[in-house]
């Protein structure tokens, strides 16, 4: 018996046993919409993105259509069912192992033939499919116009156009897949050729007995995944009783390609090529194609080799350059009534512990509120804009030749970027890269990159104190020294790099709604994760400082502090709860010296000296568990002493350089 | 000839591959680009990086790299064609 309770309306978090509902996964190519299609549905619970790979794991939400209610999980964008790279194998095992009651196959209309390929691909799966027709509106201005009745007629499953950007028909296909995971009825599965079917024929006879057990897969999909050259589906069913079965499918596709003289690993996947553009044939008709001006200006600027470099580190420059106004003026709003209310409320911190306390209290509270969101907000919602538009694979197209240079290529550019907003999202961005050596690589140099909390140090002690040119300086710097460790690293890890291919979108204007879905996401992963956190950290320093215990850390640390850096001791605390949370830094140090004057107490070698050593030391826990999890244990320790030395060396340098 | 040595801007019809030393062909496939099927040069990114290019039937723009573009096999069309 299922458990029944009555409860009347759609809070989609309280439902009762979630596992009864049905399972809707959302697969598609990257940039076909995908993401945004699950934000409509979801509400305030994901994130979108314009370029490979945003959604690298995937995505859940409950929702209510109808008044009935389901799950729908958004599956990392993948351009075909042969996993390239770690975020497409997710995709593939989810629809094998996830047992999914109905797909929704997100099809990007405007570019019809390439996408529909891999609805054909679904469609052998057997699952319950509805296809969402996207981006109806960038296909018109395309002159592409649909056929949608005939596209339903010879898939035999249910075809929904949509806008996902504007909400257009995302709750039709919602209803059209719950209604499907209830009838389980699939669609019909591609024809192919005489010669190829004939072969999927005798592949599937010759499936031995008890082979797919445990694997709830049609057989025709099993011969037509080998037929293709699947690896993954290779690598599971290898056993001792597939050898002869196995090297059944090798020779048969081998035969093919001999008939049809094609190279091996691509003669199934052209005829399901020629089967897509035959479908894309009949039920769409291309009026004139002459009308992307726009983005051909556009590029010619954006994606020249010269001005587009030009305006790639402008654009840069001007995002740290507009968070620092913005995050100056409003820091300053923030910072005076606390400092007032400070003054009125503990005008002698030190006595007893309870002033220590309520100090740090309050050191937490403004140091999130009147130092870090001031940054972060400005700098996440432009981030977020140079997403969503699809600047971020124009930008890694231009930089790919550089890059090369310095071992790695241009896809890693979009983590290194995602970084300077915030050091997790860029680690776990690795994911879009394809060989494990580049992963290693780039999530090793993601936490040199100077990320918001790391900025905002920056923008306060160089930038307030030295001015923007020294703080841009830096950024530079940073970027060198990024350089400089890719190559080291590159030389270090094992592995090849493959060579690029990459997806570049056209521009897109993104819907505002999504793009504060975004900054809203992210902004309240800070407020809920780190702020407390911040806050907790706060009142530990200050009862810290009240036991004293302070001066041992201090001291325990001082060989480095005032020996190697020459800091004053009292930093040492601020260092190292700085690995907690790179935001606390600044908080830490006011409290550590006893005032937000900081350049009253520090000569600018010495504000500099600190910056940069904070800027590159071991990042913070949240980084370090996301490295664990993206590159393992031993690279992450790799990362640390890495981060340490450069720390170390390029703090001392500095001391040095300011000293003659 | 190769896509790599392709001039930018002229038509040309993708009749191959060899296996690139580094990666998968079949990702060429994934990304729209297959045998038979005709793709301009429309750039080549600066420092001897990738070349942008499109498939003009189906309208797909694919960055690729150089190491890549030198197994795609092509061979001119004719403008008359």
């Amino acid at each position: 018996m299922p458990r029944r309770r009555t409860r009347p309306s759609l809070p989609s978090r309280s439902l009762p046993d979630p596992a009864s509902e049905p399972l809707i996964v959302l697969v598609g190519q990257p940039n076909c919409g995908k993401s945004t299609l699950f934000n409509a549905l979801a509400g305030f619970k994901a994130n979108t993105g314009n370029f490979p790979g945003t959604s690298v794991a995937y995505t859940e939400s409950r929702v209510a259509i109808g008044g009935l209610h389901a799950r729908i999980v958004d599956l990392p964008g993948t351009y075909s069912l042969t996993p390239r790279d770690g975020a497409e194998e997710v995709t593939r095992r989810f629809l094998e192992e996830g047992r999914p009651d109905a797909v929704i196959a997100v099809v990007d209309a405007s570019v019809l033939s390439r996408s529909l390929e891999m609805t054909l691909e679904l469609l052998e799966t057997g699952l319950p499919l509805v296809v969402a027709l996207n981006m109806m509106d960038e296909a018109r201005r395309k002159g592409i116009e649909v056929d949608v009745a005939a596209l339903q007629a010879r898939l035999g499953v249910p075809v929904v156009p949509t806008v996902a950007t504007r909400g257009e028909g995302v709750v039709a296909v919602a209803a059209k897949a719950l209604a499907a995971s209830s009838r389980k009825r699939p669609g019909i599965p591609p024809v192919y050729d005489r010669d190829v079917e004939e072969a999927l024929e005798q592949l599937q006879a010759a499936i031995p007995e008890g082979a797919l057990q445990g694997l709830d897969l049609p057989r025709r999909f099993v011969a037509a995944r080998l037929l293709d050259n699947d690896a993954f589906l290779q690598r599971r069913l290898e056993g001792p009783g597939n050898t002869t079965f196995l090297q059944r499918a090798a020779d048969l596709r081998q035969q093919l390609a001999e008939m049809h003289h094609w190279p091996e690993e691509s003669v199934f996947g052209s005829h399901r090529h020629a089967v897509a553009v035959d479908l894309f044939e009949a039920v769409a008709t291309v009026r004139s194609r002459q009308r992307r001006s726009k983005r051909e200006r556009l590029d010619n600027v954006l994606m020249h080799p010269f001005w587009g470099l030009v305006f790639a580190a402008a654009a840069l420059a001007g995002l740290f350059l507009v968070a620092f106004l913005v995050g100056n003026l409003v820091a300053g709003w923030v910072q005076a009534p606390f400092d007032a209310l400070a003054q009125a409320l503990l005008p002698d911190p030190g006595r007893n512990v309870w002033t220590h306390l309520g100090k740090g209290l309050l050191d937490g509270v403004a140091g999130g509120l009147g130092i870090v969101l001031p940054y972060l907000l400005p700098l996440l919602l432009i981030l977020s804009l140079m997403e969503d538009v699809g600047y971020l694979p124009r930008a890694a197209f231009l930089v790919d030749g550089l890059l090369h240079r310095v071992g790695l290529h241009g896809k890693s550019v979009i983590p290194l970027i995602l970084g300077y907003g915030c050091n997790v999202p860029g680690i776990l961005g690795t994911r879009i890269l394809e060989s494990p050596r580049d992963r290693v690589i780039t999530a090793l140099l993601v936490p040199l990159t100077a990320c918001s909390a790391r900025t905002v140090v920056i923008l306060a002690l160089v930038a307030a104190t030295m001015g923007p040119l020294a703080a841009l300086g830096v950024y530079l710097l940073n970027i060198l020294v990024t350089a400089a460790a890719s190559r080291v690293l590159s030389a270090i890890v094992p592995g090849s790099a493959p060579g690029l291919l990459m997806d570049i979108p056209p521009y897109r204007v993104p819907p505002i709604r999504a793009v504060a879905k975004k900054v809203w996401f992210r902004v309240s992963e800070f407020l809920v994760s780190a702020w407390p956190v911040l806050i907790a950290a706060s009142l530990v320093l200050g009862l810290l400082e009240h036991l004293g215990v302070a001066d041992a850390i201090n001291g325990a640390l001082r060989p480095v502090t005032e020996d190697l850096l020459g800091l004053p001791g009292a930093l040492g605390v601020t260092l190292f709860f700085g690995i907690l949370r790179k935001e606390l830094t600044l908080v830490m140090m006011f409290q550590a010296l006893g005032t937000t004057d900081v350049a009253s107490v520090l000569t600018p070698a010495q504000l500099l000296t600190f910056t940069l050593f904070v800027t590159f030391y071991i990042p913070c826990v949240s980084t370090l568990a996301a490295q664990v999890h993206e590159v393992g244990w031993r690279w992450t320790v790799v990362g640390v002493i890495l981060n340490t030395g450069i720390a170390l060396a390029v703090a001392m340098a500095a001391r040095l350089a300011m000293a003659l | 000839m190769t896509l790599a040595e392709a001039t930018v801007g002229k038509r040309v019809k993708v009749v191959g591959r060899t296996r690139p030393r580094c990666g998968d062909p079949e990702c060429i496939a994934g990304l729209g680009i297959h045998i038979g099927e005709e793709v301009v040069v429309l750039r080549a990114a600066p420092f001897r990086g990738p070349l942008l290019i499109e498939v003009p039937s189906s309208g797909v723009r694919v960055a690729m790299g150089r190491g890549m573009a030198r197994a795609v096999v092509v061979e001119p069309v004719d403008a008359a064609a």
